[in-house]
């Protein structure tokens, strides 16, 4: 009942278009994020899903309702879709106290006064701020607010759930607790959610499935394991942390039993094999990503597929982690290592094939 | 042990503190003396502008005679006080004052939310139309309504008559109504501009928030926006309540003749117009009007301790903007219709007055421009429009300086005293220019013979500056704590002297703010017609007087003609203020 479904979703601003063409299936109880740079058009989707913004083209439906149809003039405001929302500034009306704020949809509704304190007691207990209920809003921190906001758009039991940035307000300690509460949460209710943000750690520690886009167009979508390991191009790939892109020829191409193809490759000075998604053609220029955490210090016990040799030009010390640039044949390439590596001024690399991953040049 | 030990603890300690003795003991042997000159100069100015002429009000209302003759000290002005007919005064001034002030609260309202939240078109220039009838000198548009109002030869009970074919005046200025009427027309821009960044600069997911639980758009208005404005309408109202028992010119002109006072008309008609004149009177009414606001400030206080939500988010959508449609042309029309009724009418009668021969005959053959070259042939006109303008110059660019001189050691320094001096600049704020004008008027008879201010144009300038120097301060200590103490230490450590940091920082980036409350002091010299109306003497006379004593010998044509020109320099400033100084428009 509660599934979103967006078809050739689009909206104009005068001569701008913020989104063009966006087409997302978001399954019931499912947990999705939309996450891309700011201005990408993330936001405005997700205010066109709540009803806030008109898309100018395309279809939206809410739980097999269609909602809003650009061609046929429908558009059902926001107060008519019966959504929770949580604002990136959390939005707690600061003239009335904790309860009113979460009770304010329930008297909307008309619910019975009684049942509303019931509700509402249940709402803050879920956020663990039941002891707050009789506080002044403005008396509230970010974080109690960030609960309070919840509590608020769950209260009325909405089939459905858009955040939009909510962490980002909070300090980084913060938001990593109130993110695994908040899935936490959302497992246990099973309620499906939209979710906006443009910090790539947070969505793909909180979602199911990741929609990364830019310039108002959706790039990829998948599970977070697929987006970070096997992006779909170069775009994507360097929006999840800075990823060595290096340039190479295809030399031989072979299908694996799982879909996937094999590829031989050559760099410039280097030679190694990687995985691709499809098949690539004898000579192709691909570009090969390899996350800097993937790169090896070659200690002549594993079995690489590739081996660079290069000079240490920048070594820095990150408690657990040396992080390293290394010149390859005039090239830069970062890797991350132990730190207890022992570390000489010329070093060799190894890579993994399954770590290497070619993108189109 | 223990001695010897606390002997090397203080040796220890002795230089640094030896060093940190002698660099304070440079530092003020450097600055003490002349700081300690200007602060006492600064205290004496301040104190001769307001605790003088407050302390000559107590000293007035006890004394028997007129200022600057021998007489008794006794209580009589205060008994004279407590008769009926002046509590008929009192109902009227807290009635009227009220009258005006809620449907003007409602009207600003609505036209803060059609220019700062609807898709009104042309909400920019819609936004200057509707403000500038606060600009206007208040007695321009007394004398044009009056004009236009009047009962017998009123060119709207022409018109009515001329449309319906009846015989009978509908519209009487000169009335309750006409008193109320007049005082909308400035306290509605006024709230206007009160509240309206208030609404601009709302958080819209507060709303949205609202419309996402499933509330209409006139629930989310009422249960939300209206409730977050809350303070900042309260606020204004208080203040918009304490102008109108201030104010002058709208009792005087339509009030008065209809029999109908309030306090600031009955301490001028017992001063200029009885005889002989009841100046102990007057002087304790004046107290008595003080002492009224003083409680109504007290009570804006209380009211408003610790209530203004901060609803401002750092980032975020331009505020909510709600689509009219079809609507948003009456919206439109609204705010024309506004600026129609307030402006262009009263100025529409002012040009239409200054070219007939008789005001209130309006046809071809009185066309005439002999009012124009009787005004421009007058040296009474000539001589009102020199005094204004040099008050108006003067006047301004003192109160500015002292103003910003009071800010400054209020805001940026840690001062002793500095409190006292921020106090004593505030205080002219609660006298009314009537109040203020009756406290010099004893204050300046008082001084010794060989200051002869009394008379003289100095009087004006003295009391414009105490009446304007609350303003220049709030406009200038709010520019003053934007500024960042980092950025006067910055340029400290980079090798400035203070005066050099003074000019090339604090002055630099403070000087839009100067302008502003420098333009603003302009015009309210220019309007300011109650305290000049008792300081004034031959000679000294300021544009506002001579208009009130052309309409006061019935000469209304000319005031027709002096009124325009008033008007041509009302535009002309307000122009050169909103295209020069336009992003600083809003400290208003």
């Amino acid at each position: 009942m509660s599934n979103i479904v967006l078809e050739k979703v689009s909206r104009k601003f005068g001569d701008f278009a913020a989104v063009s063409g966006v087409d997302l299936r978001v399954g019931e109880g499912e947990f999705v994020t939309l996450l891309g740079p700011s201005g990408c058009g993330k936001t405005t989707t997700l205010r066109m899903v709540a009803g806030l913004e008109q898309n100018t083209g395309g279809r939206i439906s809410i739980g097999g309702r269609v909602v809003s149809d650009a061609e046929r003039g429908l558009f059902v405001p926001a107060e008519h879709r019966a959504l929770g929302m949580v604002f990136q500034s959390y939005a707690i009306w600061p003239h009335m106290t904790v309860f009113d704020n979460v009770a304010y949809p329930l008297r909307v509704r008309r619910v019975g006064r009684v049942d509303i304190r019931q509700r509402v007691l249940e709402a803050l207990k879920l956020v663990e701020m039941a002891d707050y209920a009789d506080r002044p809003a403005p008396a509230l921190s970010g974080g109690q607010q960030q609960r309070v906001a919840i509590a608020r758009a769950l209260v009325f039991e909405p089939a459905l759930l858009l955040l939009d940035e909510p962490l980002s307000n909070l300090d980084a300690r913060l938001r990593a607790q109130m993110g695994s509460e908040f899935r936490a949460l959302q497992k246990r209710l099973g309620i499906t959610s939209l979710y906006v943000t443009h910090d790539q750690e947070e969505a793909m520690a909180l979602s199911d499935r990741v929609v990364v886009m830019q310039a108002g167009r959706v790039l990829q979508i998948g599970a977070p394991e697929e987006i970070y390991q096997r992006p779909a191009s170069r775009d994507v790939a360097s929006f999840f942390g800075s990823p060595n892109l290096l340039p190479a020829t295809v030399v031989n191409c072979a299908r694996l039993d799982d879909a996937d193809f094999a590829l031989s490759v050559r760099g410039s000075g280097w030679e190694g094999t990687c995985r691709a998604g499809e098949a690539r053609a004898e000579g192709a220029k691909v570009l090969v990503m390899v996350r800097p955490e993937s790169v090896r210090l070659a200690d002549g016990a594993n079995q690489a597929s590739s081996v660079l040799s290069g000079r240490v030009v920048q070594s820095s010390f990150h408690g657990a982690r040396r992080a390293l640039t290394v010149e390859v044949n005039g090239n830069l390439m970062r890797a991350e290592v132990p730190a207890t590596t022992p570390l000489g001024e010329q070093v060799t690399l190894t890579i993994d094939e399954r770590a290497a991953w070619a993108l189109s040049a | 042990m223990t001695v010897s030990a606390d002997d090397r603890l203080q040796d220890a300690n002795r230089p640094a503190l030896g060093a940190r003795l002698s660099g304070t003991a440079r530092w003020l042997q450097a600055t003490s003396a002349s700081r300690v000159a200007g602060l006492t100069l600064l205290v004496a100015v301040l104190a001769f502008l307001s605790v003088y002429p407050l302390s000559m009000l107590l000293y007035g209302s006890l004394h028997s005679t007129p200022p600057g003759m021998a007489g008794t000290f006794n209580l009589d002005g205060y008994r004279d006080i407590l008769t009926r007919e002046n509590l008929i005064t009192l109902l009227n001034t807290v009635g009227i004052s009220l009258a005006k002030t809620v449907p003007s609260l409602a009207l600003a309202v609505l036209l803060a939310w059609i220019l700062a939240r609807t898709d009104t078109p042309c909400r920019g220039a819609l936004e200057v139309l509707v403000t500038l009838p606060f600009f206007i000198p208040p007695i321009l548009t007394a004398m044009a309504w009056g004009m236009l109002g009047n009962p017998q030869v009123g060119l709207l009970n022409q018109l009515y008559q001329g449309i319906t074919g009846s015989s009978t005046a509908p519209i009487n200025v000169y009335s309750y109504g006409g008193v109320v009427w007049h005082m909308m027309q400035y306290a509605v821009p006024f709230l206007f501009l009160l509240i309206v960044d208030a609404f601009r600069a709302m958080d819209p997911s507060l709303e949205e928030a609202a419309r996402m639980c499933g509330a209409s758009r006139l629930r989310t208005f009422r249960t939300i926006t209206l409730q977050l404005m809350l303070p900042a309408l309260t606020s204004g109202a208080i203040l918009s309540f304490i102008r109108g028992i201030e104010n002058f010119e709208s009792p005087l002109f339509f009030g008065s003749p209809a029999g109908i006072h309030v306090i600031t008309t009955d301490i001028y008609d017992s001063i200029n117009q009885r005889s002989p004149p009841q100046y102990q009177y007057a002087t304790a009414v004046s107290f008595v009007i003080m002492a009224l606001l003083f409680l109504i400030v007290l009570l804006q206080w209380r009211l408003l301790r610790g209530r203004s939500f901060t609803t401002v988010s750092g980032k975020g959508y331009s505020p909510g903007v709600t689509k009219l449609g079809k609507w948003r042309w009456v919206t439109f029309a609204f705010c024309v219709l506004f600026f129609v009724i307030t402006v262009v009418l009263p100025v529409g009668q002012l040009l239409i007055g200054s070219f007939f021969k008789f005001f209130g005959f309006y046809q071809w053959d009185m066309l005439t421009l002999e009012h124009y070259q009787a005004v421009f042939g007058s040296s009474e006109f000539w001589r009102g429009f020199g005094n204004t303008m040099l008050l108006g110059l003067v006047g301004a660019s003192a109160t500015m300086v002292l103003g910003g001189l009071v800010a400054y050691i209020s805001v940026r320094t840690k001062w002793r005293g500095r409190s006292l001096i921020d106090a004593m600049a505030w205080l002219p704020w609660m006298m009314p220019g009537i109040v203020l004008g009756v406290g010099f008027l004893w204050g300046f008879a008082l001084l010794p013979h060989a200051i002869p201010i009394y008379g003289t144009i100095w009087a004006l300038l003295l009391a414009y500056i105490s009446l304007g120097t609350p303003l220049s301060v709030r406009v200038m200590s709010s520019a003053f704590s934007q500024l960042s103490f980092d950025i006067e230490e910055c340029s400290r450590v980079h090798g400035a002297s203070w005066l050099q940091t003074m000019w090339r920082i604090v002055i630099a980036l403070s000087w839009p703010s100067f302008a502003v409350g420098w333009v603003l002091l302009f015009f309210g010299i220019m309007r300011e017609l109650s305290a000049s109306v008792l300081l004034y003497s031959i000679g000294s006379e300021v544009l506002s007087v001579v208009l009130l004593k052309l309409w006061v010998n019935g000469n209304a044509e000319q005031v027709s003609v002096i009124g325009l020109m008033m008007m041509v320099m009302v535009i002309l400033f307000r122009w050169v203020q909103l295209s020069f100084i336009k992003k600083h428009i809003n400290t208003l």
